[in-house]
This record gives C-alpha cells, sequence and structure tokens, in this order.
C-alpha cells in the first residue's frame, strides 16, 4: 500500500488486524464451540459403539474433550491464517469487479473511498472462506483419524484407553499439522 | 455232570451276550443343527441327534464319536438308542465326519494310539457326515468400514480443495 515507510493510518492498523494471526471475538466463539461440539463427538461413538462405561470414565472425558477442544481451534485458527491470504488473492479479481460494478453508480464517493471498500469487501469475504474453510477441513480430518484409530490402529486397547489415546493424539496431530506453512 | 454242562453252556452264552453284544448291521437316522449366524462368534456350535437301529436289535450300547480326531462321548438321550453328539468348532466351512464306534472298537482305537500306530486302522461302527453349508459372518462390509470409507472420502475433498486453494 502507500504508507510504506510512514507511520501506519488508521485504515492500516485496520488491515493489518485484519492480515494478523489474531482473530475476532465472533470468529474466535465460532472456533471454540465448533471445537467444543466436534470434540465431544467421539463420546458417542465410543459410549455406543465401544460401549464405554461413561460414568467411570467421566473425567477423561471432560479433559480429552477439552484439551481437545484447545487443540482444534488452534489448528482452525492456524489454517485459516494460511488459508485467508491465499484465498484473498484468489478471489482478488471477482470481489473488485463486484464491487466496481456496485460502486460505479455512486458519483460522488471518492476513488479513496471506493477502494478501501473493495479492500474491506476483499478481506471480509476471504475472512468467511477461510473460517469456514478450516472448520470443515480441520473436522473432516479430526473425524476420519479418531475413526480410523479407535476402529482400527487401537483396536486391541481397552476402550477407555482408545478414547484417550485416539482422540487426543488425533487433535494433537491436527494441531501440530496446522503450525506447518503449506 | 449234565447239570455242569448246562450251566457252562449258560455261562458262556451270557459272557458271550455280554461281549458280543454288538449292532449288527447298523443305521442311522440322523438330524443336525449348526449355528447359522456367526456375525459376532468365534465358535461354531454343532449338534447332532441320531437313532442307531441294529438288525440283531441291540439296545443301550455306549457309543464313542471321533471327529477330526477329536474323541467324543456320545450321550444316550432315551432307551430306544438316541444318542446325541455335539461339539463346537473354529468358524469354517466343511463336511464333517462323525465316526462312531461302540466300547470294542473304542478299546482298540485307544490302544492304537498309545502304540503310535494309525487309528484309521479301526474301522468305525457308523459314520455320520454332517454337512456345515458355510455360516453367515455378517454383511460383506462392515460398519466401520464404511465409515472410514465415507470419512476417507470427505477428508479427500477437503484435501483436494485446500490443494486448490493452495495452488
Amino acid at each position: 500500500m502507500s504508507g510504506k515507510s510512514k507511520a501506519f493510518t488508521k485504515e492500516e492498523e485496520l488491515l493489518l488486524q485484519d492480515f494478523s494471526r489474531n482473530v475476532s471475538t465472533k470468529s474466535s466463539a465460532l472456533f471454540y464451540g465448533n471445537a467444543f461440539i466436534v470434540s465431544a463427538i467421539p463420546i458417542w461413538l465410543f459410549w455406543r459403539i465401544h460401549l464405554i462405561d461413561i460414568y467411570a470414565n467421566l473425567i477423561s472425558f471432560v479433559l480429552v474433550t477439552l484439551a481437545s477442544t484447545y487443540a482444534l481451534a488452534l489448528a482452525y485458527k492456524n489454517t485459516k491464517f494460511v488459508l485467508k491470504h491465499k484465498i484473498a488473492v484468489k478471489r482478488e479479481d471477482a470481489v473488485t469487479k463486484e464491487m466496481s460494478r456496485k460502486l460505479a453508480e455512486d458519483k460522488k464517493m471518492s476513488k479513496k473511498e471506493k477502494d478501501e471498500r473493495i479492500l474491506w469487501k476483499k478481506n471480509e469475504v476471504a475472512d468467511y472462506e477461510a473460517t469456514t474453510f478450516s472448520i470443515f477441513y480441520n473436522n473432516a480430518l479430526f473425524l476420519a483419524l479418531v475413526i480410523v484409530s479407535s476402529f482400527y490402529i487401537l483396536k486391541t486397547f481397552t476402550p477407555a484407553v482408545n478414547y484417550i489415546f485416539s482422540v487426543g493424539a488425533t487433535s494433537a496431530l491436527l494441531a501440530l499439522l496446522s503450525t506447518g506453512s503449506q | 455232570m449234565n447239570r455242569f454242562i448246562i450251566f457252562s453252556i449258560l455261562i458262556i452264552c451270557g459272557i458271550s451276550e455280554i461281549f458280543h453284544e454288538t449292532c449288527q448291521k447298523p443305521e442311522v437316522i440322523a438330524s443336525a443343527y449348526v449355528t447359522e449366524d456367526a456375525t459376532i462368534l468365534t465358535n461354531v456350535a454343532f449338534t447332532t441327534q441320531f437313532v442307531l437301529k441294529c438288525s440283531n436289535g441291540v439296545k443301550g450300547i455306549t457309543l464313542y464319536a471321533e471327529v477330526d480326531g477329536k474323541s467324543l462321548p456320545a450321550a444316550r438321550l432315551s432307551s430306544d438308542n438316541k444318542y446325541q453328539v455335539s461339539w463346537t468348532e473354529d468358524v469354517k466351512k466343511a463336511d464333517y465326519n462323525i465316526k462312531l464306534y461302540d466300547d470294542e472298537r473304542y478299546a482298540a482305537i485307544r490302544k492304537a494310539l498309545r502304540n503310535g500306530e494309525d487309528p484309521n486302522t479301526v474301522k468305525p461302527l457308523v459314520v455320520v457326515v454332517l454337512n456345515n453349508p458355510g455360516i453367515y459372518r455378517g454383511p460383506w462390509i462392515n460398519s466401520e468400514l464404511l465409515a472410514v470409507l465415507l470419512a476417507a472420502l470427505v477428508s479427500y475433498s477437503a484435501f483436494s480443495s485446500k490443494f486448490k486453494l493452495l495452488a
């Protein structure tokens, strides 16, 4: 953008915030809520299919679900960060085209404000797509890995051990993989 | 003297009655039950019931059965020569020959085994063939495999769209 050497303007601060690793409270709530639901789903699998004793393992259910919620939310956040830039670049042309057409009628608006609006829209589109895709991607991987590890890899263990390791290791693995840049 | 001879004949007849009470021309009428659904089983139960008919009308003899080298007692169910043999086996599809032996032949088999000889030289009294037509082991694709396949499909689409976005 324009102010490379100068101090950041307010818009640039906003822009930086949009492209930083930190997510907004709304986005964070969405991530944690989603991560909690997805982390709690395996309890049903172990309770009804693997016939685990739900009351005897209550503590491990709570602890593993909380740990996995945290790990998954971290994975969502990191995946979103990686994807957002790429998506912003990919959707740039389409968003610019559409916004330009929309704003063309408004003769009063200055060029700078139009650009700002386009940038803001681009950011919003990229943010939304990255958020939803990150949730989809991590959920799909998490559930697939939990199913594979609980039914095949950790089949010989008791259900309690199987639960702790399959859910714990899968969420830890996803959190670890999400820290990669690709 | 006369009395002694009659007594001896009676004794000999008695002994021969006891020792030679073998079943002549044995015939069996058998019915069987085999476990049909082994979805969650590791062993299959076989039960066969049969009525032994002898041309000389012998009743109530003790029978021993041998299936694939396992010897089993044949339980006598009633006085009219009704017997039952039952055992369990790993899940497989096969014909089973239930070889039945009476006391005398069973003793011969035991002797052959003791002396390290081939027990197959002893002819069984009668052989009952039990066919196990194959057991239902559940559907070809079980539910966890199906779940894994579906999850893999969804993961594949997630992967491919991620690579498309990152490309």
